[in-house]
């Protein structure tokens, strides 16, 4: 396998509340190897936010870390100081956010923003070469314009532009296509896995959408109650899920439903936890439940060409494809 | 052509709050007991002598005859005349506006130069720790309570007693005796930006509170920008247009004649002027003095409103 970027180690997260903790992550492991893109996906609260953004050491100052190491590009983050910290996100990494008009300044010019990005002194020739890479038409124009001038595609391949200024080894984007016009999802999306390609970087997305994933993913995590529940490759996972979780999310999905088929919603609330989850996080929405579902954490193992957190994953690859309720 | 379109609507609502100010000021006056007859002939006078005043300044017509002539006037440019003086109103204005202004130059500056800086200060410290309590919120909670007559007595018996090279009172113009002129300046000067350094300090700390939760600073910090980068490029011109706004309030408060610090400190600006005015039911000045505030703080609300649509290129099409 090649050079991991990204090696996380049992990461616990919590979140001070002023009142009570809440663990948003629940003992991760994790390494994203470079020049692949993986995916991680979930419902909001499953912690993939929190994950992305501990690996830029981005978290409000209500997060702790509990436990664990995040090891991104060799620097430690969990450890580093403040000016290592800028360093790294200076050089290697690259953020891509969910809402591109509220990341860019509203009372700054895009030149001046990308030309911030680009760090030194770039000439305007320079920086609309740059919104060209980022497949932006008529880059001369959106140079003088305002982030309130763009539409939210125009303005998310600036904030792609801007994350790609420098280069970086690493590019999160944090559900980068949700706010936008499903006409251009998948257009700004190739466009960023184009990206990422010439440059040979990583890219991890966070998202809930699995048809996106399912195109632009090499590999998948699936996480829930703060864990990654089952990783491998985008294909295996998502045509044999060998997690009640995994399987239940396909059936959840719109895309892939036959005519007259209703979509299936997961029953239950995503549960919040206050500390180590001590049995199946899962368990009381799930299918395949048994007893020892309720009594015993599962950890992670290989299966099936994949890793997998489930006691019941050979139940799960073996039965049929997810149960879908027929319109009466 | 688009400032024109974005300065009509305000013009117009400018105009119509003249107009209610000016009704407001003249009711009031009117509602007050006393009138200026008693002032100039004191309590015990014929019921006759007290007409022959009324009538010579047409106090003896109804109220609305009474408004439409001193609107009337107003709008061709005639403040009228001081009943006690005899002289025209619109004169003694103008004399004393530079006094006035003066003071507020210096109030507005210091409450700009202190308020400003430390309310970035306060703010950043905030945002960036999560404290709810701070210098930033004591200073300026303090400073918006202390009353101005409380602070400029306190500083009268501070500076009575040592001089410190300030001077209570002995106003002097500053063409005669530039020094004497500041060192009698300063502590009403001072008095009256204690308020507006906390006003502007409290303004300037909430709004960069505010800014720093926003996505686009997350954004900066994601990207590896230094605190000092972020603070300069992008949280001090987000956070000002809340600034300019209270600045401009602050300013058209103080233009509009800081009555009690002038009558305190003895400096004899416009609001000493009103004051003296509303002791002698001096119609006119106070009725001038009060529409001529009113047109100054409206006239600088309306600058503030140009400055932050340049500042801010969602709030107006001004370019």
């Amino acid at each position: 396998m090649s050079r991991a970027v990204v090696d996380i180690n049992d990461l616990v997260i919590g979140y001070d509340t002023g009142t009570r903790q809440v663990r948003a992550l629940d003992g991760v492991d994790l390494t994203v190897f470079a020049d692949e893109t993986l995916a991680i996906v979930g419902e909001s609260g499953s912690g993939k936010t929190t994950l992305g953004m501990a690996a830029g050491r981005l978290l409000p100052p209500e997060a702790q870390v509990l436990g664990g190491r995040i090891t991104v590009c060799g620097v430690e983050v969990t450890q580093a100081d403040d000016p290592t910290l800028r360093q790294l996100r200076h050089d290697r990494l690259g953020f891509v956010f969910q809402n591109p008009t509220s990341a860019l300044d509203p009372t700054m010019r895009i030149s001046r923003q990308v030309a911030l990005a680009m760090g030194g002194r770039p000439g305007s020739q320079a920086i609309a070469e740059l919104l060209a890479r980022a497949e932006l038409s008529e880059p001369d124009r959106i140079l003088h314009a305002f982030p309130h001038e763009l539409s939210g595609g125009m303005a998310q391949r600036v904030v792609i532009a801007m994350a790609i200024a420098r280069n970086p080894e690493l590019l999160i984007a944090d559900e980068p296509t949700a706010s936008l016009d499903a006409s251009i999802r998948a257009r700004v999306m190739t466009t960023l896995g184009k990206l990422r390609a010439e440059s040979a970087a990583s890219l991890v997305i966070l998202s809930h959408d699995l048809s996106l994933i399912a195109r632009h993913a090499d590999r998948v995590a699936v996480m829930y109650g703060g864990r990654i529940v089952e990783l491998g490759p985008a294909a295996a996972v998502l045509d044999a899920p060998a997690h009640p979780y995994t399987r239940a999310l396909l059936a959840a999905a719109a895309g892939n439903e036959e005519p007259g088929e209703r979509l299936r919603p997961i029953p239950g609330t995503p549960p919040v936890l206050a500390g180590r989850a001590e049995a199946c996080a899962f368990a009381p929405r799930c299918l395949f439940r048994e007893a020892r579902c309720e009594a015993e954490r599962p950890e992670a193992r290989a299966f099936a060409g994949r890793d997998v957190v489930c006691h019941r994953a050979e139940a799960v690859i073996a039965s049929d494809a997810p149960p879908r309720q027929e319109v009466r | 052509m688009r400032l024109v379109a974005y300065l009509l609507p305000r013009i117009a609502a400018a105009l119509i709050t003249l107009f209610g100010v000016s009704l407001l000021v003249f009711l009031s006056l009117r509602l007050l007991p006393g009138g200026y007859a008693d002032i100039l002939l004191g309590p015990f006078v014929t019921p006759e002598a007290r007409a022959i005043i009324a009538q010579r300044y047409g106090l003896d017509q109804p109220l609305v005859v009474q408004y439409m002539r001193w609107a009337g006037a107003m709008l061709s440019g005639d403040f009228g005349v001081s009943m006690v003086t005899q002289r025209p109103v619109i004169a003694e204005f103008l004399r004393r506006a530079p006094v006035t202004l003066q003071l507020a130059l210096i109030a507005l500056g210091v409450a700009l130069a202190a308020g400003y800086p430390l309310g970035v200060l306060s703010g950043v410290r905030a945002g960036a720790q999560r404290k709810k309590r701070d210098f930033g919120r004591l200073v300026g909670a303090m400073g918006a309570s202390v009353p101005d007559f409380v602070l400029g007595s306190v500083l009268i018996f501070v500076f009575s007693v040592w001089s410190l090279w300030f001077r209570v009172g002995g106003y002097v113009p500053f063409t005669a005796d530039p020094v004497g002129n500041i060192r009698s300046m300063m502590l009403p000067g001072l008095t009256l930006s204690v308020f507006g350094v906390a006003l502007i300090l409290r303004t300037t700390r909430d709004a960069v509170l505010r800014v720093m939760t926003e996505p686009h600073i997350t954004a900066a910090v994601a990207r590896g920008a230094s605190p000092g980068t972020i603070i300069r490029r992008h949280i001090l011109r987000n956070a000002a247009i809340p600034v300019v706004t209270v600045t401009a309030t602050y300013f058209g408060f103080l233009l509009g004649g800081a009555v009690i610090v002038e009558v305190l400190f003895s400096i004899p600006g416009v609001g000493l002027y009103i004051f003296n005015g509303l002791l002698n039911r001096d119609y006119a000045i106070v009725q001038a003095g009060v529409l001529l505030a009113a047109v100054v703080f409206i006239t600088i609300n309306m600058l503030a409103d140009i400055l932050y649509a340049l500042i801010d290129p969602r709030v107006g099409a001004v370019r």
